[in-house]
């Protein structure tokens, strides 16, 4: 029995020290932003002596940052959108058509190259690419980032599939139903799930990647997204850390709210397709 | 094929109209199946397979921003890397890195999983609050860090007197990667643990019982029935962890950007250099593609491998 307990207080201890790592960087986000400019150099770790609010109101009152805001916000709609009219379809003739023909096989396989391939083997054409085609823009971006999906989400996809039986198109096909109707009305509702986990998987990427728009978007601070805003603005704020860490802040409410809300379906929607595959 | 099949013996006149419509619908299938895929397979293939082919073939050539003409140098480009010192250095400094952050992910994340996989009050909370860093991007992370570095931890040092925390991790060349893979570990743990979680999770609880029963200790039933079992996860793990430790960029990009004194100048951030800021885009390529044939063999191998000793495969 006491074993047992000593057990249950080291299992608690342990994950108690776990805890605090991860919360004291973001209490330190979270009050040093509250902190005068004097303040954040004499004192780090309390509660500020007066919360101050100046960091937030010049954020907030630079139009940069909404800009920035607004530009991440609509890349990210469209990469969900796209994400969830194209990648289902391409998925779903994969999944079913691989089993039938050596031709789709290979096309499965061609699809899934791109996972063992590293980004910066492509990264310096592409640049070329999109200037030449002038898409160095939010929607250009957006468009790249659609594709560069592909890969993830057939391999989500065909696995899930693999789990759907045929019958219900058969049955649908004997009732008439032509193929695209099967798909939209019997096989899009029933890959429901899946989709859900591949669409926040890339949302969350777009929304935080960095690599991407700072090749393609970095030049013009008008498409600037909210993470080349907070690499640029340290540059711009200097010594002045409260603001440094009100950017942080900032950018990181978005998120926290949306997970606040949909932590259930964020966390298995994440997990759910790692572990299938 | 299964579409095809469908009619009853005996039946003839019957068969043979659903036979012509079955043909039709044949036809439809492959059409629209067809059709379907093209949106999805032009985007990736305009978006990856071209790109990757253009670098191939300007790695062949002497290509740079400044002059317009391109000749064709052949290996020439490949030969210089492998003779640079520099991408050498680079190529040590990623393989130090990868160990430690492989080895750190594996054992950190089975650990931090097997914790929150214990049944104790609250651990639904402990669980949505490890899963916070997945949340951010990792610039946000990096740059959070980067102050505490500079400035918390060395104030810390001060008012406790220890002087060994007076000099920031990165400031210094010998430790200036444990900085990094503090950070970039800090900030991928949580998602890895989770997946190692939702492992643990598909392990039938009554073998555990069962072998318990039996008289089996903890460290048994973690060797011969939770390690079997997760193997899977852990490779899937494993090749994404290999994958990220030779590609890292974004954090050292921020933090260090290859400093002091070149000591972490990662692949990535001497391609980046390479490519955007000396503008030696033929070489840079050649860089590129030699790590990628690398990354690419390693995951090939890693899958074969792992494929081989999982349980339930």
């Amino acid at each position: 029995m006491s074993k047992k307990k000593l057990h249950k207080i080291l299992v608690y201890a342990l994950l108690v020290i776990g805890l605090l790592t991860i919360i004291l960087p973001l209490y330190i986000t979270f009050i040093t932003s509250f902190k005068s400019t004097s303040e954040t150099i004499t004192n780090y770790l309390s509660l500020p002596k007066k919360w101050y609010t100046g960091n937030f109101t010049y954020i907030l009152s630079k139009k940069g940052f909404w800009r920035a805001l607004l530009n991440t916000a609509v890349i990210t709609a469209v990469v969900a959108a796209g994400d969830v009219l194209l990648m289902p379809m391409l998925g779903y003739s994969v999944g079913r058509r691989m089993n039938e023909s050596k031709k789709w096989r290979a096309f499965y396989f061609y699809l899934l190259i791109g996972i063992f391939i590293p980004f910066q083997v492509k990264m310096i054409p592409l640049v070329q690419m999109m200037s030449a085609l002038k898409m160095m823009s939010p929607v250009g971006l957006a468009i790249l980032c659609i594709g560069s999906t592909t890969c993830e989400a057939t391999f989500l996809y065909t696995g899930y599939l693999a789990g759907i039986p045929r019958d219900l198109e058969e049955a649908a096909s004997i009732d008439g139903s032509s193929t695209f109707y099967t798909y939209r009305r019997i096989i899009f509702p029933l890959m429901q799930p899946i989709i859900a986990t591949s669409v926040i998987k890339d949302c969350l990427w777009t929304w935080n990647d960095f690599t991407l728009p700072l090749i393609i978007l970095n030049r013009s601070p008008q498409y600037w997204t909210i993470v080349l805003y907070q690499y640029n603005f340290q540059s711009e704020a200097g010594v002045d850390y409260g603001l440094v860490f009100a950017c942080l802040c900032i950018s990181m409410i978005p998120i926290l709210v949306i997970y606040l809300f949909l932590q259930k379906q964020i966390m298995s929607g994440l997990t759910s397709g790692a572990v299938k595959g | 094929m299964y579409i095809f099949t469908i009619s009853k013996e005996g039946r003839y006149k019957e068969l043979k109209k659903d036979t012509q419509h079955q043909t039709c619908l044949k036809k439809d299938y492959k059409r629209t199946t067809v059709l379907m895929s093209i949106p999805g397979a032009a985007l990736y293939t305009f978006f990856f397979t071209v790109p990757v082919c253009l670098g191939v073939y300007y790695s062949f050539t002497d290509w740079n921003s400044i002059a317009r003409s391109n000749n064709f140098v052949g290996l020439q480009n490949y030969i210089n890397a492998l003779t640079d010192k520099r991408f050498l250095k680079a190529f040590l400094f990623n393989f130090r890195y990868t160990i430690f952050y492989v080895a750190g992910i594996l054992i950190l994340a089975t650990v931090i999983a097997m914790l929150l996989n214990q049944r104790v009050k609250g651990s639904t909370t402990f669980r949505a609050l490890y899963f916070l860093p997945a949340l951010f991007s990792s610039v946000t992370v990096s740059m959070i860090f980067n102050q505490i570095f500079f400035r918390v931890i060395p104030a810390f040092g001060d008012a406790m007197g220890i002087a060994a925390l007076h000099k920031s991790l990165l400031s210094s060349k010998d430790t200036a990667i444990f900085g990094i893979l503090f950070v970039a570990l800090w900030g991928a743990l949580p998602m890895q643990s989770i997946l190692i979680l939702a492992g643990l999770q598909t392990i039938p609880h009554e073998l555990l019982e069962a072998a318990r029963i039996d008289g089996a200790n903890r460290w048994k039933v973690f060797r011969y029935i939770t390690i079997p079992h997760l193997i899977p996860t852990l490779s899937v793990v494993l090749v994404l962890a290999v994958k990220g430790g030779l590609m890292v960029f974004d954090q050292i990009k921020i933090l260090t950007d290859g400093g002091p004194n070149n000591a972490t100048r990662s692949l990535s951030i001497l391609i980046y250099n390479d490519a955007f800021k000396n503008n030696r885009f033929a070489s840079a390529m050649a860089e590129a593609i030699i790590v990628g044939v690398v990354v690419a063999v390693i995951s090939y191998i890693q899958l074969q491998i792992s494929n081989k000793k999982s349980v339930n495969a």
